[in-house]
């Protein structure tokens, strides 16, 4: 590589495209005011080339975090008197969202003579969805779902499989929750297992991830959420005037920039009965665009703040693009800070001295020392251009990758493009793999429509995202040869928009570590200037990093909603299993009915096996034998000496009749303890 | 044995019902979640209350009041704490002649970040959304307040080693934070507010997905085990609660002025006003009380969904004179489904649990029947507390209303130590003459309250003896062991200080409920199962035995309790809790 010019001029940053800015858990309970108002707490939100239906664009917005399967009587759903409302914004021409959805949830009780949520075919709290559809950024909405269902909760195999509940099943109820809107949308809503994964435990420990003592545990795994998922044509997403075919993958008038909101009215007051009334206007209490901005970004001070305001109020904003320009979480990956303090993070390592000449740890100068310097010509970074965006400042390291990320996407140009090519200069043209730039407006999730989708049982797929594009045409003979634009797999990942794969806790970690300078050109320290690998360890250490949670606990399904089931209430994820417990069988501690041995069964009735339990109160020798109803032996179960304490025997019963058996329990004397009912199906 | 029943007098006469005292009512999962409205506003649900004899310093009284229901221990960056702009209370009745609290204490939290530019919650010594609290008094029915305790400490949550032990965090130990916040007050009062595990054990899971417990397929699971939640602990001197012009000492163990009646709330202003730009709320207007509770599960599977926001509005005081809820006591939801004649078969769970439909073969406790209402003027009853001259109509409102005996005035009165509320031994089969002591909580000054004798003695929580089924287990002693069922004498009895006279952590309130709803305290004040014949040697029937060992599968919390002050548990670490 040839760099001769980098101390005067040069180098720039795919790095936004790649990476983004800080940290981790996406947005559960992200802000002071919004963790104490759950249903309006917006998690997380995604949007993708739909893989299945190429043409279309799937966009999920969750809602309501950390829901307890387990969680009754009163199972989590979405709130009435709250608007949810996904924004999409089109071109950078024209203020404000082009096209609006908003939901609007409504509860009513099918039976409310009973505590329970589902009984007899009847369901409280059942919730029912409008979905109304403006295209005028906002001004008049025409309601294009009227009355949509939601699934209910996930109770348990009762109430959602037995006639003494609904007398269905769940995945039945999921696909026929899913709608058609007068506008053309596929829409569904209902509650979904928590795709997003992360270990919460640890990383708020100060940075604990990957755990230096321990096994990582996934915080989410076993959470369900609220979700919103809309499945919209491209033809509808598309700018006006845009041509209907895009003049290559990066065409930039494919661009979206989609972002979700939760609203509440200003003044509730409660009666005199207890039940509170909305009046005022609305008030923005939630938002999210990029994954973790509110989460790690913005420091606590700041959270109540951001979720109030909207993307196109950043625009005028000053206050908060310096956690961008200089990111807390940089202090934790640069030993003249807090590097040290957070041996989690050790092998994140920013550039102190890239090329020998820059220096992007909080507060340096980074790339501001090439202002003015007539090799920024025509490049992004030349202020004639895009005026002084990039370079705003002294003092501001990250103004080049981090910000532009999250506040304005990234365009094709150089330096935006893969040190693919580039021979060393990291301004000169090099291989394009991003375009998402839509700069207007601060924080969205923005998405290149043009980009094709990448299978996800593609052997390239890969959560690693753009970073795992860059890697390919940075490396792969397939795509590193020349700087033509070619579909690089994971091209459609985050921050390309996101997909629900996408492992954006570790790519936005590894993007606070430098990798995106790394990707345009801008080496490690370990790297010297024109030496001849710039693989160099720096890179691979953070290339390799991983928080040790890489992926959701259960698998997405290939069609929409593309999400997991709930989980159940009764499943395994339904609390804290007892393994073994006193009193499990009553009777130890009371004064009478007490016995030497208590025996139960499950299932019972039964297919091919059911397990005896039994509690040993008094040591002995037991016996255990079946018989039919006419009092014929059907097996000698089992005979054997136990100690005081539990102990289980799993009998297989695929040999036996469909019927009614009795099972005899006898201690070493011969003398019957127990007898029990077996039903075999 | 104890000797049941003439026979000659049974179609006549005799027979109530314990029960009270003996069980409340209904369910399963004390009050997480409970009611529609307050189960979106966490801050302010409150979801457990405990009364108890403290063990290890008995001249007190501990009361826990829990809020904010199953907080994930990792649930960062914004851990669950305390909210601002809410009323917590614990009001406390001792004197059924004066109308409302004799007692109320009030506390408010505040919140303050040490360190607003990390999106950590504590860093380098600092941390934000520190709380503090004023622990206000009012002895004069809530008229006026005196602050007893000014900038209280509440410990941080739980958050992990790095954070709270290592020198990048506040370089401590999580006990010596515990310890640290407990503080005294200027009235006498040991105060501790803070993070705890939750000390409630239940199926949630099973129980919710129409009454699985215990499960009829695998394993049950603790639906709360591994989860905290913010308790009030106040340990207030036995002399501080005692009603006024009561004996320093009490005449008894069961002396009635020692009784107590405790229920807890949380309150919000009326009018919130959210602001521009992200920045506080405003808040304003009278205060309205959003949460309450007294007897466990009482709002949550007693009252049906579409009264259990109403419910929470209420005071006590309020109870006395509203007629809507008193029916779901009557004729129990619950009970429908231990009785074939209606949903028994549907809850197979259950199935251990029947009701007497036809007790000493003439008395029918399924929903819709009369029970003992037969009686009412019936010269037997006469100086008993189902007397009319005694307690007015209280307990024989009208027919159909079979559990006005026993569930019903254990919610809503306690339960006095007078005939038939006594235990069948030594009433020679007649549960209208005089049997063995072992309650009374009895003050008819509200509805749902957690109601305590304060002179009962302290079970320890060593003693072979002690039981998690509380006054249930008193009673089997009192009837079958024979240092107690030789005489009708007063005697301490262990558990008598359990649930429902007060209630401790221990107590497995779900399993009692459940028991108590399928009749146990009918039969153990001798209104015996439907397969004991009246006048019989063994009143100790299968199917008392099938309700005495049902269980629901979750015995006990997943984490010891404390054997001092404020006794729950050490909250969950958040890095040390997996799924």
């Amino acid at each position: 590589m040839q760099f001769s010019f980098i101390k005067k001029g040069l180098l720039a940053f795919a790095l936004w495209s790649v990476a983004i800015s800080a940290s981790w858990a996406s947005s559960h309970r992200e802000a002071p005011l919004v963790s104490n108002d759950p249903l309006a707490d917006n998690v997380d939100l995604y949007a993708f080339r739909s893989p299945d239906k190429p043409n279309t664009i799937t966009i999920i917005a969750t809602y309501v975090p950390l829901q307890l399967p387990q969680g009754g009587p009163n199972y989590f759903s979405f709130g009435q008197n709250v608007r949810y409302e996904i924004h999409i914004d089109n071109d950078p021409a024209k203020v404000g969202d082009e096209i609006t959805y908003r939901f609007t949830f409504q509860q009513e009780n099918e039976d409310p003579t009973t505590f329970f949520n589902i009984r007899l075919g009847k369901q409280n709290l059942k919730t029912t969805y409008k979905l109304e559809k403006s295209t005028d950024g906002g001004a008049t909405f025409t309601t294009v779902v009227a009355k949509g269902i939601v699934p209910p909760p996930n109770v348990g195999d009762r109430s959602i499989g037995t006639p003494v509940g609904l007398g269905t099943n769940y995945a039945t109820l999921m696909s026929s929750a899913i709608t058609t809107a007068s506008s053309g949308e596929t829409v569904f809503c209902g509650t979904t297992d928590d795709p997003f994964f992360v270990d919460l435990g640890g990383i708020f420990d100060l940075g604990d991830a990957p755990r230096q003592n321990g096994t990582p545990v996934d915080g989410l795994k076993c959470m369900n959420v609220s979700t919103i998922a809309l499945q919209i044509p491209i033809s509808a997403l598309l700018k006006a005037g845009a041509p209907a075919t895009p003049i290559n993958i990066l065409d930039p008038n494919y661009v979206i920039g989609v972002w979700a909101s939760a609203s509440r009215q200003q003044i509730r007051t409660f009666g005199n009965d207890g039940n509170p009334s909305y009046s005022g206007p609305w008030i923005q209490v939630s938002r999210l665009g990029m994954p973790l901005t509110n989460e790690a970004v913005i420091p606590v001070g700041k959270k109540d703040f951001w979720n109030s305001i909207t993307p196109y109020d950043e625009l005028n904003d000053l206050t908060l693009d310096g956690y961008f320009y200089n990111p807390e979480l940089a202090l934790y990956m640069d030993d003249s800070q807090f590097g040290g303090a957070v041996p989690g993070f050790g092998p994140l390592r920013i550039q102190a001295n890239s090329l020998q000449s820059f220096d992007f740890r909080n507060g340096k100068n980074g790339l501001y020392g090439l202002k003015g310097n007539p090799a920024l010509a025509g490049t992004a970074l030349d202020d004639a251009i895009f005026g002084t965006l990039l370079l705003p400042g002294a003092g501001q390291p990250r103004s080049v990758d981090l910000w532009p990320i999250f506040h304005t996407g990234v365009p094709n140009l150089a330096p935006y493009q893969l040190a693919t090519s580039k021979a060393g200069n990291p301004l000169a043209p090099g291989k394009p793999f991003i375009n998402n730039f839509l700069p207007n407006g601060g924080d969205m999730l923005r998405l290149n429509m043009a980009v094709p989708a990448t299978n996800r049982n593609d052997p390239k797929f890969s959560s690693l995202g753009l970073v795992n594009a860059a890697v390919l045409g940075l490396t792969d003979p397939a795509y590193n040869a020349n700087t033509s634009i070619q579909a690089i797999p994971n091209m459609d990942g985050f921050p390309n928009g996101r997909r629900l794969e996408d492992d954006v806790t570790r790519i936005e970690l590894q993007a606070v570590g430098g990798v995106v300078l790394a990707a345009v050109g801008l080496w490690y320290d370990d790297y010297t200037a024109g030496g001849a690998n710039p693989v160099t360890p720096k890179l691979i250490n953070v290339l390799s990093y991983t928080t040790g949670v890489e992926k959701n606990d259960q698998p997405f399904t290939s069609t929409f909603p593309y999400l997991a089931m709930p989980q159940s209430g009764t499943g395994n994820c339904g609390g804290k299993l007892i393994t073994a417990t006193h009193d499990n069988y009553g009777g130890s501690t009371l004064g009478f009915g007490q016995q030497q041995v208590m025996m139960k069964n499950f299932p019972n009735p039964f297919g091919d096996q059911t397990t005896f339990k039994f509690q040993v109160n008094q040591a002995s020798k037991l016996t255990l034998r079946v018989f039919d109803v006419e009092g014929r032996l059907v097996s000698d179960v089992f005979t054997a000496y136990h100690q005081e304490g539990e102990f289980q025997y799993d009998w297989n019963t695929a040999g036996l009749q469909p019927g009614l058996y009795i099972a005899n329990l006898y201690d070493g004397e011969g003398r019957l303890i127990q007898t029990g009912k077996l039903l075999k199906h | 044995m104890i000797q049941l029943f003439k026979p000659a007098l049974y179609g006549k006469v005799l027979l109530p019902a314990l029960l009270w005292c003996l069980f409340s009512t209904v369910t399963s999962a004390s009050s997480h979640r409970e009611a529609p409205l307050i189960a979106n506003d966490p801050l302010a649900d409150n979801t457990d209350l405990y009364a108890f004899r403290s063990p290890d310093n008995p001249n007190t009284i501990t009361i826990i009041a829990n809020y904010i229901p199953a907080e994930l221990p990792f649930g960062g960056p914004n851990y669950s704490t305390f909210g601002e702009n809410i009323r917590y209370e614990i009001h406390i009745d001792n004197d059924a002649t004066k109308p409302g609290d004799e007692i109320v204490y009030r506390f408010t939290f505040k919140k303050v970040s040490e360190d607003p530019t990390t999106f950590f919650n504590i860093r380098l010594g600092k941390e934000n959304l520190k709380v503090t609290y004023t622990l206000e008094r009012s002895t004069n029915g809530g008229q006026s307040f005196t602050t007893i305790i000014t900038n209280g400490k509440v410990p941080p949550p739980n958050i992990g080693p790095r954070s709270i032990e290592s020198g990048v965090g506040l370089g401590t130990t999580y006990e010596s934070l515990i310890t640290g916040a407990i503080t005294n007050s200027t009235t006498g009062e040991k105060v501790y507010c803070g993070p705890a595990d939750d000390p409630f054990f239940v199926d949630l899971g099973g129980i919710f997905d129409l009454g699985d417990a215990p499960r009829q397929n695998g394993n049950s699971r603790d639906g709360l085990g591994n989860y905290n939640v913010h308790s009030i602990v106040i340990q207030v001197p036995i002399s501080v609660l005692l009603k006024a012009g009561a004996s320093q000492v009490p005449s008894s163990i069961l002396d009635s002025d020692y009784v107590i009646g405790v229920w807890a709330s949380a309150s919000r202003q009326t009018i919130q006003t959210l602001q521009p730009n992200g920045a506080a709320p405003v808040n304003s207007g009278n205060w309205i009380q959003v949460s309450r509770l007294g007897m466990p599960l009482t709002n949550e599977a007693v009252i049906p969904i579409g009264k259990k926001d109403f419910w929470n509005h209420l005071t006590p005081y309020d109870e006395l004179a509203d007629n809507t809820l008193d029916d779901y006591f009557y004729n129990p939801e619950l009970a429908l489904y231990m009785d074939d004649a209606f949903f028994g078969g549907a809850v197979p769970a259950f199935g251990a649990l029947r009701i007497q439909r036809n007790s000493l073969q003439s008395f029918d406790f399924g929903n819709g029947k009369d029970g003992l209402y037969g009686l009412k003027g019936n010269v037997a009853l006469a100086g008993t507390a189902l007397d009319d001259a005694v307690f007015g109509t209280l307990l024989l409102p009208g027919p159909g209303k079979p559990r006005s005996v026993d569930l019903w005035p254990i919610f809503h009165t306690g339960v006095p130590n007078v005939i038939p509320y006594q235990l069948a031994t030594g009433k020679f089969g007649n549960p209208l003459s005089a049997g063995k002591p072992f309650i009374n909580n009895f003050l008819p000054n509200g509805g749902d309250m957690l109601r305590l004798n304060m002179a009962v003695p302290v079970t320890p929580r060593d003693d072979p003896k002690f039981s998690p089924m509380g006054i249930i287990n008193a009673a089997v002693l009192g009837l079958t062991d024979p240092t107690y069922n030789t005489t009708i004498n007063l005697q301490a009895i262990p558990n008598m200080d359990g649930f429902p006279n007060g209630r401790r952590l221990e107590d497995d309130v779900t399993a009692i409920e459940l028991q108590a709803v399928a009749g146990v305290a009918l039969a153990a004040i001798g209104l015996w199962y439907d397969d004991y014949t009246a006048g019989g040697a063994n009143p100790v029937t299968p199917k008392l035995v099938n309700v005495l060992s049902y269980r629901t599968g979750v015995n006990e919390n997943d984490k010891p309790f404390k054997t001092a002050f404020p006794y729950v548990a050490t909250p969950w670490s958040g890095t040390e809790v997996g799924q």
